[in-house]
């Protein structure tokens, strides 16, 4: 009688045994499968992406010209020459101006008009989401030609409305001045990039609870306290993503500056992002670009990272 | 007591439509400053550039701009890189989405995280190895290699798009074929290839509208003429040509046109697209 039963359990025992085996063979199958479908995906990530990259990490500490196979590593050599150059100061200064400018305005503006946008009808808040998030879809390189007219001190708009008004004191060189040159650049990217940030602040402030301004309206609270007490706090994961898009993106922005002025005049608007382009492609030091490119990345990733620990912390409080 | 609270209300509301409706005036005049000039005599830019007359219009400008730029083929090099690519994208992309979800290994998912986290990175990183591989490749000037590129630094935020949504459907359909006999990749192609239709418009439009537009990568991948897209082309014809501004006003008008066209007539489409993408980032 024992031994029937622990025969029973050990067929049992191997039954299961099997079966879990089999559930196993099932997931490791699924597993294989997987990793076939993401093959692709990863190859060309690995060869356009990462491959290129590392490249460059290695390369800025050599004297490669960009084309030849021979090559001698020279240490820091390229990263002195970058820092030692005499417009580096000036053109990481413009970097993080044209960053502290754009990123607070942009977004300020684009939460203020998406909390005003919420409040009305539904037809005619798509009427100005449509408008607003139009420019987004042109270029950059038209946008910067549409911009160079707009600023063009003889003929641009912005002089001749300012000349009609007889308001000549307000008639400046908005590209051409040292004091005006940056503020300008970014005003043209805010022109083009609101409407995206609007739309993302919109879908935040939509997923609201709608119980949350009841409550606040039965407490008799005025738009304002609603908007600082309720919107904004709970807006803090869309401002975390937001941020940290806009910072990316203004500091490896390319093509509008390169259009509207190519980092002229002089030095006056040269971005790290431009100067990498100017050092590979105009001057044809290869050597300083790669040192240049990775300095930026490391700005880009250090302020990314700075900014999430910021805002995250942010959002834990509320 | 409560009329005055909805007189408030009401008046508050047309106090925000005013300011609205400045806000999309400010932003609608350098677009009517464009269309207004485009189609104006260079005198006419001069003497009156706020206003435009019927004496004073014309279709010269663009008509030159036109013939100069080799608008056609521009047209159709875009569309070809962007066919390729978005077509990579959507495939790869939704594939690896797949891929992340089915699974539960920990290597795949440690991927997707690096993944996520490489989105942060500027091409200017990897700009010039990449030009060098390309040429050692035999990719460069050509639409190909330059899809390539796009691809590869698309697919990141699309393989992050893709992920998101399909965490959203259902483990139960998947085990559901699974047990019906379905295989895996008869899986993809009938239970989640239908249901990813939103995701793909929204990826189709987030990354059409980039690559489309783009103009650093294909500065750096293409140095014929021939093979030009319609931004760069736009870069090297009127920054040669910033005195003519009849021409710079014509050809930039050029470019903008097609994406006007497709706008005007999806408006809804791109910004669904856009709210469905932001709420899946």
């Amino acid at each position: 009688m024992i031994k029937k039963t622990s025969k029973n359990t050990n067929i049992a025992m191997s039954r299961i045994g099997k079966i879990k085996k089999k559930k196993s063979i099932l997931e490791k199958q699924r597993d294989r499968t997987a990793f076939v479908f993401l093959l692709p995906a990863l190859i060309l990530i690995l060869v356009f992406f990462i491959t290129p990259i590392i490249l460059s990490l290695r390369f800025s500490f050599t004297n490669w010209d960009g084309i030849s196979k021979e090559y001698n590593f020279i240490g820091l050599n390229n990263f002195k020459y970058v820092v030692n150059d005499a417009c580096f100061g000036r053109i990481l200064l413009n970097t993080l101006y044209l960053m502290i400018i754009y990123v607070p305005v942009l977004n300020i503006l684009a939460i203020v008009i998406a909390a005003l946008i919420v409040n009305v009808k539904n037809k005619i808040g798509n009427f100005y989401k449509s408008v607003l998030f139009f420019p987004n879809l042109l270029s950059m390189t038209v946008v910067g030609f549409i911009w160079k007219l707009m600023y063009d001190y003889n003929n641009g708009l912005i002089n001749t409305v300012f000349r009609k008004l007889k308001l000549d004191f307000l008639v400046q060189d908005w590209i051409g001045a040292k004091n005006l040159v940056i503020p300008s650049v970014a005003a043209s990217i805010i022109w083009f990039a609101l409407g995206y940030f609007l739309i993302i602040y919109i879908a935040g402030m939509m997923s609201i609870p709608i119980q949350l301004y009841e409550a606040a309206d039965v407490e008799g609270a005025t738009r304002a306290q609603k908007f600082f007490n309720v919107t904004l706090p709970l807006l803090a994961p869309s401002i975390t993503i937001n941020v940290v898009l806009s910072t990316m993106g203004i500091i490896a922005t390319f093509d509008l500056p390169f259009v509207l002025t190519g980092g002229g005049p002089g030095y006056l608007s040269e971005t790290l992002a431009l100067k990498v382009y100017h050092y590979a492609f105009t001057n044809f030091q290869q050597g300083p670009a790669l040192a240049l490119a990775v300095i930026l990345g490391i700005i880009a990733i250090l302020i990314a990272f700075l900014e999430l620990k910021i805002l995250l912390k942010r959002e834990d409080i509320y | 007591m409560n009329k005055e609270k909805s007189l408030k209300k009401s008046r508050s509301r047309v106090g925000t439509n005013i300011f609205l409706m400045i806000v999309a005036i400010l932003v609608l005049v350098p677009l009517w400053y464009l269309l207004n000039n485009a189609f104006k005599t260079p005198q006419a830019m001069m003497l009156e550039p706020l206003i435009i007359r019927p004496q004073t219009f014309t279709f010269a400008n663009i008509a030159r701009a036109f013939k100069i730029m080799n608008y056609p083929k521009l047209l159709l090099n875009n569309v070809i890189i962007l066919v390729i690519s978005c077509s990579f994208l959507v495939v790869l992309g939704s594939f690896a989405g797949y891929a992340i979800n089915i699974s539960n290994n920990k290597a795949i998912k440690n991927l997707y995280i690096f993944i996520v986290l490489i989105m942060t990175l500027p091409f200017q990183l990897a700009m010039i190895p990449l030009v060098s591989m390309l040429k050692s490749m035999n990719l460069m000037d050509s639409f190909f290699g330059t899809s390539l590129v796009f691809t590869a630094w698309s697919l990141p935020f699309v393989i992050f798009l893709y992920t998101g949504y399909m965490k959203t459907i259902p483990k139960e359909l998947l085990e559901a074929s699974i047990v019906d006999g379905c295989g895996l990749f008869k899986t993809y192609v009938y239970i989640y290839m239908p249901l990813l239709k939103t995701i793909t418009g929204t990826v189709l439009i987030l990354r059409g509208v980039h690559i489309w537009n783009d103009l650093l990568i294909p500065l750096v991948t293409i140095t014929k003429s021939s093979m030009s897209t319609l931004s760069l082309k736009l870069y090297s014809f009127a920054s040669t040509r910033i005195t003519a501004w009849d021409l710079v006003f014509g050809g930039t008008l050029l470019v903008v046109i097609p994406i006007m066209v497709l706008f005007l007539s999806l408006q809804k489409v791109f910004i669904q697209g856009i709210v469905a993408g932001a709420v899946k980032g």
